[in-house]
Parts: structure tokens; sequence; C-alpha cells
């Protein structure tokens, strides 16, 4: 507890200082506002803007988490089916590594002419890009009990379906979560990027009008509010798996 | 429970070699004896006991018990195992993985021992709520023990269960194993490495030859317990079993 509230202090003063360096250079040197603008106008232009970058932020908020909800349903389950049925690992796998293997930079605009400008592209981007961590992680914790459990379960006379439900599904949790932290802050860039291509709203549609028009305090802000989005995200998702996970050693309270 | 093990024969083979881990063993074990197998690292004492709880299919042979099949003991719910690790559900606490075992016995198998009593028998009431991370190598083995117990089968089969622990807790849980198992009385087989436990607590004691693992010696300890290294019978049957197993040294050397 006083080892994790200390590493938390010592985190915000490397950002502090990340940021002073950042403010003092920009000062310094006098670099031009459309080259770099400093923290302090970045802020500055949130505090400006509450109300459009909050819709925006809430809008790739919502998009994230629905595609990363169907990104870690679909991955899950596929991996119980293939934990249940063997035979299909190899085909399936061949699959999600090419579909993982395509650039989805090039897919997110083929999307959009297919899907339209709404939140739909988005949420299949996310998902497609959150599924595949989850799909491997899952799985490998679905196999990966310990010989000498499965050897109880075995003289217990338990059915496929129990060891699946007392043994393999419990031990593919810490499995989960390690995906999970994984593709919660890529769900968020997924929902960006897709936004890029073409969207009516969103974090990554103020971005590209920022870019486009060379007003980079607007797209460094909507940079900081992913940045602190993405970090919420990775500590809430660990605070969960400290308490569901919790007989892992570096959950356990000391 | 009777145990007749005929002609048994073990292969290990993959693509590239084949290893045989027992030939041609044949023995008998009546029902409620306590039998110690010892023998030289590798010789087949945990593929003889994969076998005989139905973990392992036998290249050829036959293992019977009380005339049927392992896999149909198994099923039957009338074996129970138990290894060097303690295999313990690390997200269930001490009652939760007795309880677990206990729940897959047949419905029309009502057990005699509740979940608090078998973990009073191990000395474990006050830990019933502690998840197994809290707890001592030794207490974890113990726990391990309450499981076993709380299982009510009529054969055990341990791997060397105590041979990670310290001296200390391993003299302890031995003692305490044997007043566990009194009451009811299961045929044990056990694989040791320690003779002095052999003798302590076997009523009879198979040895081993080296791989491929062969029975060489078979001493039967007509002694009442607790016993006491001081009786002259105790040193005579350590004087032939120290044989027994020299035997077996003069073979791997002989090899
Ligand atoms: N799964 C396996 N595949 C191939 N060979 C195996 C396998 N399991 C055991 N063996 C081999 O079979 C032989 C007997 O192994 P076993 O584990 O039964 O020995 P053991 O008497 O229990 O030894 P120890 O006292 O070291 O535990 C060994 O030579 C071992 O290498
Ligand atoms: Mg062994």
């Amino acid at each position: 507890m006083n080892g994790k509230r200390k590493s938390g202090w010592v985190a915000l003063t490397i950002v502090l200082i990340f940021l002073g360096g950042w403010e003092a250079a920009v000062r310094i040197f006098d670099v031009p506002v459309y080259i770099l603008p400093s923290p302090s106008r970045t802020f500055e232009t949130l505090a400006a803007n509450p109300q459009m970058y909050l819709q925006a932020s809430a809008l790739t908020l919502g998009e994230s988490l629905a595609g990363l909800l169907i990104g870690v349903l679909t991955g899950g389950l596929l991996a119980v089916l293939l934990t249940l049925l063997p035979g299909l690992e190899g085909g399936v796998m061949t699959l999600a590594i090419l579909m993982k293997s395509t650039p989805l930079v090039a897919i997110a605009p083929l999307l959009t002419i297919w899907l339209g400008f709404g939140v739909v592209p988005k949420i299949v981007i996310t998902a497609l890009m959150t599924f595949f961590p989850v799909l491997v992680n899952v799985l490998s914790g679905l196999q990966h009990v310990e010989p000498a459990l499965t050897d109880l379960f075995h003289s217990w006379n338990a059915s496929r379906w129990e060891v699946f439900r007392h043994l393999r599904l419990p031990t593919a949790l810490p499995f989960l979560f390690a995906a999970l932290k994984i593709s919660a802050p890529l769900a968020l860039i997924g929902a960006v990027v897709a936004e890029w291509t073409g969207a009516s709203g969103g974090l990554g549609r103020t971005m590209w009008l920022a870019y486009t028009n060379l007003n980079l305090p607007y797209l460094f802000a909507a940079i900081f509010i992913l940045a602190a989005g993405g970090m919420t995200l990775f500590r809430l998702l660990g605070w969960l798996e400290r308490k569901v996970v919790f007989w892992l050693p570096d959950s356990r309270e000391s | 429970m009777n145990i007749q093990v005929e002609a048994l024969t073990h292969i290990f083979a993959n693509s590239r070699v084949q290893r045989t881990a027992l030939a041609e063993i044949n023995f008998g074990v009546k029902s409620g004896q306590f039998v110690a197998l010892i023998g030289p690292s590798g010789c087949g004492k945990s593929t003889l006991l994969r076998l005989a709880g139905d973990l392992l299919h036998p290249t050829r042979g036959t293992i019977t018990l009380d005339g049927r099949k392992p896999p149909e003991m198994r099923a039957a719910h009338e074996i129970a195992w138990m290894a060097q690790s303690p295999a313990l559900l690390p997200w269930l606490d001490a009652r939760q993985n007795v309880a677990l075992a206990q729940r897959f016995m047949p419905v029309n198998r009502h057990p005699r021992l509740t979940v608090d009593q078998v973990l009073e028998r191990v000395g474990l009431s006050d830990a019933a709520g502690a998840f197994p991370f809290t707890l001592s190598g030794g207490m974890q083995q113990r726990l391990a023990l309450a499981r076993l117990l709380a299982l009510e089968a009529s054969l055990w089969l341990m791997d060397e269960p105590f041979a990670a622990l310290d001296e200390i807790s391993r003299e302890r849980l031995t003692t305490e194993l044997l007043d566990l198992w009194q009451p009811f009385h299961p045929t044990v087989l056990w694989v040791t490495h320690n003779i002095y436990e052999a003798l302590r607590l076997a009523d009879r004691i198979l040895v081993f030859s080296p791989s491929p693992g062969r029975i060489v010696g078979d001493l039967a300890i007509d002694l009442p317990r607790p016993r006491s290294e001081a009786n002259p019978r105790f040193q005579q049957i350590l004087a032939a079993l120290r044989t027994a197993l020299g035997s077996t040294a003069n073979a791997q050397v002989a090899q």
C-alpha cells in the first residue's frame, strides 16, 4: 500500500518535471506556437473550450468502450470456443493473425466508405484492434493450468465443463486483465484513428480539424485528454485487477 | 481396496525415444494395507501411481482394484490423489478448497465428515477462511491432506506428499497422517525416498530397481505403531531394507 502510494507520487513528479521542462524549452527558445505550443497554452485552450472538449471526449470514450466491450466479448468467447474445441485452433488463429497483420489505418477509410460517418465504423475499428490481444491472452490463460491441478480434477472425475468452470476460467482471469490493460488504451487510439478518417464529432475529428488549420494548441489539448484518458483507464483496470485476482503476488495487501 | 497388479509394463514413447518406466511388475495388496514404495529416482514409482489412479493407461498388463479397472474406480470416486505440490486453488479459501473436492462426489454418496470436521481433524479450524497464499507450506500440505480425507476414498495414492517440506513439518505431518489413516483404514500406496519414514509408517515396503523399474524387495513390517528405532526388530528390518536398496545401488553401478 505504502509502496503503491509512493510510486504514484514518483509518477506524478516525473510528469510534472516533463511538463516543466517542455514549458521552459518553449519559452527559452521562443518556439512558435504553430510548431510546438507550451503546456500552459495547451491547458488554456482546454479551459477556454470546456463544452467542446467534453462533448468530443464523451463521444470518443463511448465509441472506445463500446468497441472494447465487443472486442473483449468476441475475443474472450472465441478463446473459450477454441479451448473447448481445440481442433479449430490452428485455422482460427491463422485467420486472426492475418487480420491482425492488416494495417487498420488502411481499413479505417474503407469502413467509413462502407458504413458512413457515424459511430458504427469507429466501434468496428476499436473492436478489431482490441479483439486480438484478448483472444491471444485469454486463450493462453485458459490453457495455462498447472498439470498438478488437472491431475487432481481428473482424479475427482470432473467433467470437461467442470474443469473449465472451476479451473480454466479462474486461471485465465489474470491473463484477461493483462489483455485489458493493453487493449483499453488501444481502444482509445482505435476510435481516434477511425474518427480521423472521417467523422462528425469526437476527439479524432477535433484533432483533424486543428491539424488542417495548423491550430496546434487545439491539437495538443486533444492529445492531453487522450493521454490522461488512457492513463486513467489503465489505472482503473489495475485497481479492478487487484480486487478480482487478489491471489496473485502483486495484488496482495501487505 | 484390494490391488492386483499383473505383468504391468509401461513404456513412454515419443517420436524419437522409447523409455521403459516399468517392466513386468507383479504384486498384490490386501485391503487396508499401508504400502510404501521406495527406489532410486526415475525407477517408475510415480508412473505406477499414475497408472493405478487412471492418470495414465498401461502399455501392457493390468491393474485390478477390487476386481475392477482403475477408470471405473476413479469414476466411482474411490481413489484419492495427493502429490508433492499441495495443488490448492488459490482463489478459494481453505473451506472452499475442501468443499470443492466433495462437490464432485456422486449425489448418492453422502460424506460422513463435514468440511469443518475434516478441517478440525487436520488442525486447520482456525484457518478455515484463510486463502492458501496466507498459509505456510506445512499448512498448505495439511489442507491438501484435509481434502484427501474429505473424499472418503478407499485408495489413497500419495506421491512423496511431504517431500517439499522442512524436516520438522514433515515429521509432524507423517505422525498426523497415521492418526488420520487409522480410523478409515484405506489402502495406501505411498511413494517416499526416506527409509525411516517408510519404516515408521508402512505395513509393507516394496523396493524398486533402477529404471526400468522392477520390484526387487518386498518387506513386511510386523511392528505395532508407534514404532521405536530402539526395537531390535526395527533394526533388523532396517538392515534388510538397506540390503535390498544396496542391491539396487549395485545394479545401478553395473549398468
Ligand atoms: N511423461 C513422460 N514422458 C516420457 N518419459 C517419462 C514421462 N514420465 C516419466 N518418464 C520417464 O519414466 C521413468 C520413470 O519416471 P517416474 O516419474 O515414474 O520415476 P520416479 O520413480 O517417480 O522418480 P522420482 O523418484 O525421481 O520421482 C523415468 O525414466 C522418466 O524419465
Ligand atoms: Mg516421482
